[in-house]
C-alpha cells in the first residue's frame, strides 16, 4: 500500500540522525513491522479452533425470501414434530398416570373436554386439526416429488399453496361443522 | 494494510522489531535513539484521511451480535492436505431406509382417510394405524436429530439423543398398546373428544 511504504521510507529517513549518510534509492526494500511468535501445532490449532468460535457467521433464515417451498417445507416439519412430540408425550404420560394418580382414561378425558367453553373448544380443533391435515397434504406432495412428478417451479408454487388452502378450508370445517 | 485496524501492532513493533526486521540492519547501528516519539507525531497523517476516526481505532469484531445457535465446540481432525473423510455407502442405512420411509407414508394415507369417512375404525385397522404411527413417528425424530446434532462434532448430544427417542418410541408402542387394549383405541378416542 503506497501510503504505508511512504510512512516507512519517510521513518527511515528520520530515524537517522546523522546527515553524512546518504541512503541509496535503490535499497528501499519495504519492510513489513510485524512482531511474530512461534506455536507448536496443538496450541496452533487451539488458537484456530477458538478462532472458529468468534467467526461471524452469515445470515440465512433471517435474509432469504419468504417463498412457498421452503416456508411449507418448514412448516412440514414444524407440524409433523408437534403432532408427533404430542403423541410420544400423550403416550408417556399414560404409562406413568396411574403412578402419578392422574386420571387419562378416555372417559376423564372426554368429560374435561366437555367442560370447556366453546371457544377453547373450536380453537384447540383448530389447533389441532390444521397441523394435521397440513402434514398429510404435505406429505401427499412429497410423495408426488418422489414418483417424479411436479418438478416445475410454477407446479411447486401452485401445489404449496393448494396445501395451504385446502388445510385451511379443512380445518375450518372441521372446527366448526363437524 | 492489517497495521491500520491494529494500531498497537504497529507501534509494538516499530519500537521492538525483530532483528532481521529492523529499518537499518543493512548499516551499522550505535546507540540510536528509539524514535517512538516521532512515530506517533507521524502515524496519523499517513492514515487515509477519508476513513472515519472511530473505524480507525476499533478492533476486528463479530458482526453478528446475537447468534440464533451459537457455534458449536471446534474440534480439528487433521490436516488441510487430509482428503474429507466420506463414508461408507451402506444402502440399509441409504436407499432401502428411503423406501421404507415412503412406503410407510403410503400405508398411513388410506388408514387415515377411511376414519374420517366411516366414523371410526376397527382394532384391527386401528392397530396397524398405530404401529405405523409409531413408526412414521419415529423415521421423521430421527430425521431431525440427524439434520440438527452432528455425529462429528456432538458425539455424545447425538447418542443420548437417539437413545432417548428409542426408549421414548418403545414407551409410546406399549402406551398405545395398552390404549388400545384398555381402552377405546385412538381413532374412536378422537372421535369421542371430538364431539365432547
Amino acid at each position: 500500500m503506497a501510503s504505508q511504504r511512504v510512512f516507512q521510507l519517510g521513518l527511515r529517513r528520520a530515524a537517522v540522525p546523522s546527515f553524512s549518510k546518504v541512503q541509496p534509492a535503490g535499497r528501499m526494500v519495504q519492510r513489513r513491522l510485524a512482531a511474530t511468535q512461534h506455536f507448536g501445532e496443538s496450541e496452533g490449532q487451539q488458537i484456530l479452533a477458538k478462532q472458529r468460535l468468534r467467526r461471524p457467521v452469515s445470515p440465512h433464515l433471517t435474509i432469504y425470501r419468504p417463498q412457498i417451498t421452503w416456508y411449507a417445507s418448514s412448516l412440514n416439519r414444524i407440524t409433523g414434530v408437534a403432532l408427533s412430540g404430542t403423541l410420544y408425550l400423550f403416550g408417556i404420560a399414560y404409562l406413568a398416570a396411574p403412578t402419578l394418580g392422574w386420571h387419562l382414561e378416555t372417559p376423564s378425558l372426554v368429560a374435561a373436554v366437555a367442560s370447556w367453553p366453546v371457544f377453547v373448544k373450536v380453537g384447540a380443533k383448530l389447533a389441532v386439526s390444521f397441523p394435521f391435515i397440513f402434514h398429510s397434504l404435505n406429505g401427499v406432495r412429497h410423495l408426488v416429488w418422489d414418483v417424479g412428478l411436479g418438478f416445475k417451479n410454477v407446479t411447486v408454487t401452485q401445489t404449496g399453496w393448494a396445501v395451504v388452502g385446502l388445510s385451511v378450508v379443512g380445518s375450518l370445517y372441521l372446527s366448526l361443522l363437524a | 494494510m492489517a497495521s491500520i485496524m491494529r494500531p498497537g501492532l504497529l507501534r509494538s513493533a516499530c519500537q521492538n522489531p525483530a532483528a532481521s526486521q529492523r529499518m537499518l540492519s543493512s548499516f551499522a547501528r550505535s546507540g540510536i535513539k528509539r524514535s517512538s516519539p516521532l512515530i506517533h507525531q507521524l502515524r496519523p497523517q499517513f492514515v487515509h484521511p477519508t476513513i472515519p476516526k472511530s473505524t480507525r481505532i476499533a478492533a476486528f469484531h463479530v458482526t453478528q451480535r446475537q447468534q440464533i445457535i451459537p457455534p458449536l465446540p471446534q474440534k480439528i481432525h487433521g490436516t488441510l492436505n487430509d482428503p474429507v473423510p466420506v463414508p461408507n455407502p451402506e444402502p440399509v442405512h441409504g436407499a432401502y431406509h428411503w423406501t421404507f420411509e415412503r412406503l410407510v407414508s403410503v400405508g398411513l394415507i388410506p388408514l387415515t382417510i377411511v376414519p374420517f369417512a366411516s366414523g371410526s375404525l376397527n382394532p384391527v385397522m386401528d392397530a396397524t394405524l398405530c404401529a405405523l404411527l409409531v413408526i412414521h413417528s419415529h423415521i421423521g425424530f430421527e430425521s431431525c436429530i440427524i439434520d440438527y446434532i452432528p455425529k462429528k462434532r456432538l458425539p455424545i448430544s447425538r447418542m443420548v439423543a437417539m437413545w432417548a427417542l428409542r426408549i421414548g418410541t418403545v414407551a409410546l408402542g406399549v402406551a398405545l398398546y395398552s390404549f388400545e387394549t384398555n381402552d377405546v383405541g385412538i381413532t374412536e378416542a378422537a372421535k369421542r373428544l371430538w364431539q365432547a
